[in-house]
């Protein structure tokens, strides 16, 4: 196939599309990008969980790659014939957008500012470099008339200008290609060519590249494995169209080096073996297990997702003779690899009739028409709503394209639903889910090990913060924390949860250091003070103490926590294994939440009347029920958010992350656990 | 993590110009006139750079970045105003 229009790029895979319609979901689309390869020699576990399970991030590396390919893919789209008079027909390179998302495609995934492109001033250069240099590099010697270097600022719409120079030039010697789609039946493989510089019918590619070459001992410069198979693999595409290949060229970017890569008869057959094994690896649904304490892992992009030491660390020991072992401590050494923090933070609305908009990146809040902030949309992970405002359409458009999820609250705190991108493609952790799910023997380990924690963790809430626990409550809930590991049911446990419940719930006062009154039913002839932060046990519905109404708040806001942290990961939310199905309601955002109860809402609660963060004033009476006002959510609010920036070290990892941060990547676990990846679910019980 | 950024321009084009303080404000705060504050990660300020590359004339204009160091340790004095009042604010959420 010498000419490969558009036109023959789309038929050929509608004819195999339909061939095979039966085996079409096991089945990758015919042709692989080039790309995925590359991941897949990179990580086979990166290759699966971007490709199989469609999960991406961004990382430096790939943003800086894309901002490199960005540039070099600049001016494309007005691609030189080659004209080959030996052959005596036009050799066409066929420009296409190609539908593949794989790493550094990943920057167009992202919204752009609208910007027009201004020719005059598009340098080749990054940010900082010196100017008009870059591309002398690129250019072999004998050809420095070479079309892509930035113009002078006259040359406004300089028609691309290769065949204009190719005029002036006598003999055009080197013919360069951008941005050049080619595939390959032969290997099923397709790809776009950053650069291919054509002399008559020998041709090279040239594939540019963030960062440095790899530096060998004595001083030379070679390349990555992943990075040579690439050009073995646009080698084997010009070939495939008609070409002769010597050799492929890797351009660095950073230090504008030029790094050739020879092309071996031992490269090839790898590059045959890494096609067929990525092939291999997507229809047979097994995510390979992590790199073994591999440097890569601490700068791919999929880190946060992947855990590669934190799963290796709990993956099943292959001989499994004695299924009462206790989980022995692990000898994987983790690497405190993951950021503590969140970057991001989020975004409450509370206040009433506040209206919404956007412009460019920036949320714009107005109240009466009146702009009072603007928020910028890169600065905040998640956005929640608290009663009446409202939300441009546009604005809702850029928050779900900038991931971040939106939580609607009615004016008292009631939790009621989000809006969500699409979401994570990995359906397949949700099959699991569902599967898992109609097992009640599952069901009731993994609810055992949840209500366990949460006792576990209230227990060491009122050690903490109570000013003289009794000993005998603390006893009573260390008992109750051994015997739901024996409830054989999930009614017994529910049962247990509850007598564990009302003990701790009757010391909580206990952990409450204001004391102050409150007038109830201000004005009427009922009216009497009484203590404002008095507790004799949980009621809602609508609560009807400060203190019910602050917790029914907080399990509010981490409901919502867990519902996006369980939507993120590709969990659905409303089926869950200890909470049954109810509508409406997120079990397994419940599940999730039983342990972070007492670590998280409860401690919130303590914090906020104990620091005055909230107080007697910041609440309305109203008859049997008591409503938090505006100003004491806010206060709320920030205490909320202060716990969940709050660092904590994991047992079983060792390092210090974020509560919130917590939460995913217990999440993240939950979801091994249910592929089976790893053999038990480590619920967290703080030290 | 995030560092402080005070970016600084000297562009010479109006159409350029515009252009150059609507893309800053989406990554920090204006400060001043063609000055803006702004807390990046590494991947933000790649991302802002290359932007701004975009925006201006390489040969006219010039785009300053001044790095303040880690914002989560961003020293009390670190900035000091005189005449207007000038506050940074750290809260581990927006509540508007
Ligand atoms: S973190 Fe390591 S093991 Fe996981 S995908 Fe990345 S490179 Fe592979």
């Amino acid at each position: 196939m010498i000419r490969s229009t558009d036109h023959e790029l789309h038929d050929s895979l509608s004819v195999s599309e339909s061939t095979d319609d039966s085996q079409y979901t096991e089945r990758f689309t015919d042709y692989l990008p080039v790309r995925m390869i590359n991941e897949f020699v990179y990580c086979p576990r990166l290759f699966y969980l971007m490709h199989v399970e469609g999960q991406f991030a961004d990382s430096y590396e790939t943003i800086d790659g894309g901002i490199v390919h960005r540039r070099v893919d600049s001016g494309n789209g007005h691609l030189p014939a080659v004209n080959d008079p030996a052959r005596g027909e036009d050799l066409c390179f066929a420009v296409e957008e190609l539908d593949d998302p794989p790493a550094d495609a990943l920057m167009d995934q992202l919204p752009q500012p609208k910007r027009k492109r201004r020719k005059h001033i598009q340098p080749p250069t990054l940010f900082g470099d010196p100017k008009d240099e870059s591309e002398d590099n690129i250019s072999s010697p004998v050809d420095d008339s070479s079309p892509n270097l930035s113009r002078p600022p006259s040359k406004e719409h300089g028609a691309e200008t290769a065949i204009d120079r190719e005029k002036e030039d006598e003999t055009p010697a080197i013919i360069h290609a951008r941005s050049v789609t080619l595939s390959s039946d032969a290997l099923g493989v397709i790809g776009k060519l950053d650069l291919v510089e054509a002399t008559g019918d020998v041709a090279t590619p040239v594939d540019y590249k963030r960062g440095r070459p790899k530096k060998m001992s004595d001083g030379s410069l070679d390349a990555w494995p992943p990075e040579k198979v690439q050009i073995a693999l646009q080698a084997a595409l010009l070939r495939d169209n008609g070409y002769r290949v010597n050799e492929g060229v890797l351009y660095f970017n950073t230090t504008r080096q030029r790094v050739v890569v020879g092309l071996d008869s031992e490269l090839e057959k790898q590059t045959v073996k890494a096609i067929q094994n990525a092939r291999q690896l997507f229809e047979s649904r097994q995510i390979p297990a992590p790199l073994n304490d591999s440097p890569k892992c601490a700068k791919c992009s999929l880190l946060k997702i992947c855990l590669p030491d934190e799963t290796r660390s709990l993956m099943p020991v292959i001989h499994e003779h004695d299924a009462n072992a206790q989980p022995t401590p692990s000898d994987v050494d983790i690497r405190p690899m993951i950021t503590a923090r969140d970057e991001r933070r989020p975004l409450y609305l509370n206040q009433q009739g506040l209206m919404i908009g956007k412009k460019d990146d920036l949320l714009i809040v107005k109240e009466d028409r009146k702009v009072i902030q603007q928020v910028r949309l890169r600065e905040i992970n998640q956005l929640s709503l608290f009663g009446n405002i409202q939300l441009s359409t546009q604005a809702v458009q850029h928050l779900l394209q900038m991931n971040i999820p939106v939580a609607y609250f009615t004016r008292r705190g009631w939790f009621y639903g989000t809006t969500q991108p699409l979401g994570v493609k990995n359906i397949l952790v949700r099959r699991e889910q569902f599967r898992k799910a109609d097992d009640l023997i599952t069901c009731l380990r993994l609810a055992r090990e949840l209500v366990r924690g949460k006792i576990r963790n209230s227990r060491t809430l009122l050690m903490r913060n109570h000013v003289e626990p009794p000993r005998t409550v603390l006893a009573e809930l260390k008992r109750l924390s051994e015997r739901v590991l024996k409830a054989d049911s999930l009614a017994s446990l529910l049962g247990l949860e509850g007598t564990a419940a009302r003990i701790y719930f009757s010391q909580f006062t206990g952990m409450l250091k204001v004391k102050c009154d409150i007038e109830t039913d201000p004005g009427s002839a009922l009216s009497e003070r009484r203590a404002a932060f008095d507790f004799r046990g949980r009621n809602r519905r609508p609560p009807r103490d400060p203190v019910n109404a602050l917790l029914s708040l907080a399990y509010s806001l981490l409901t919502k926590d867990c519902t996006i942290a369980a939507t993120i990961v590709g969990l659905d939310p409303y089926l869950g294994f200890y909470h049954q199905v109810k509508p409406g309601k997120p079990a397994l955002a419940l599940d999730l939440m039983e342990p972070f109860r007492p670590l998280i809402a409860e401690s919130v609660v303590l914090t906020a009347i104990n620091n005055r963060m909230v107080t007697p004033e910041h609440f309305i009476v109203a008859g049997k029920s008591v409503v938090l006002s505006d100003a004491g959510r806010k206060g709320f609010l920030m205490a909320y958010e202060q716990r969940m920036d709050a660092l904590v070290t994991h047992p079983l990892f060792g390092y210090r992350v974020s509560y919130r941060r917590l939460l995913e990547i217990q999440t993240r676990l939950l979801g091994r656990w249910l592929t089976g990846e790893i053999g038990e679910y480590p619920v967290f019980i703080t030290r | 993590m995030r560092r402080i950024y005070l970016i600084t321009y000297d562009v010479c084009d109006p159409k350029r110009l515009r252009h150059t303080f609507r893309c800053l404000r989406n990554w920090g705060d204006h400060l001043q006139y063609s000055v803006f504050e702004c807390q990046l990660t590494d991947t933000d300020l790649l991302r802002c750079k290359a932007e701004l590359a975009e925006i201006i004339h390489h040969k006219e204009d010039q785009v300053l970045v001044i790095d303040l160091g880690p914002a989560a340790s961003r020293r009390e004095d670190l900035v000091e105003a005189i005449g207007q009042p000038y506050s940074a604010m750290a809260a581990p959420c927006l509540v508007i």
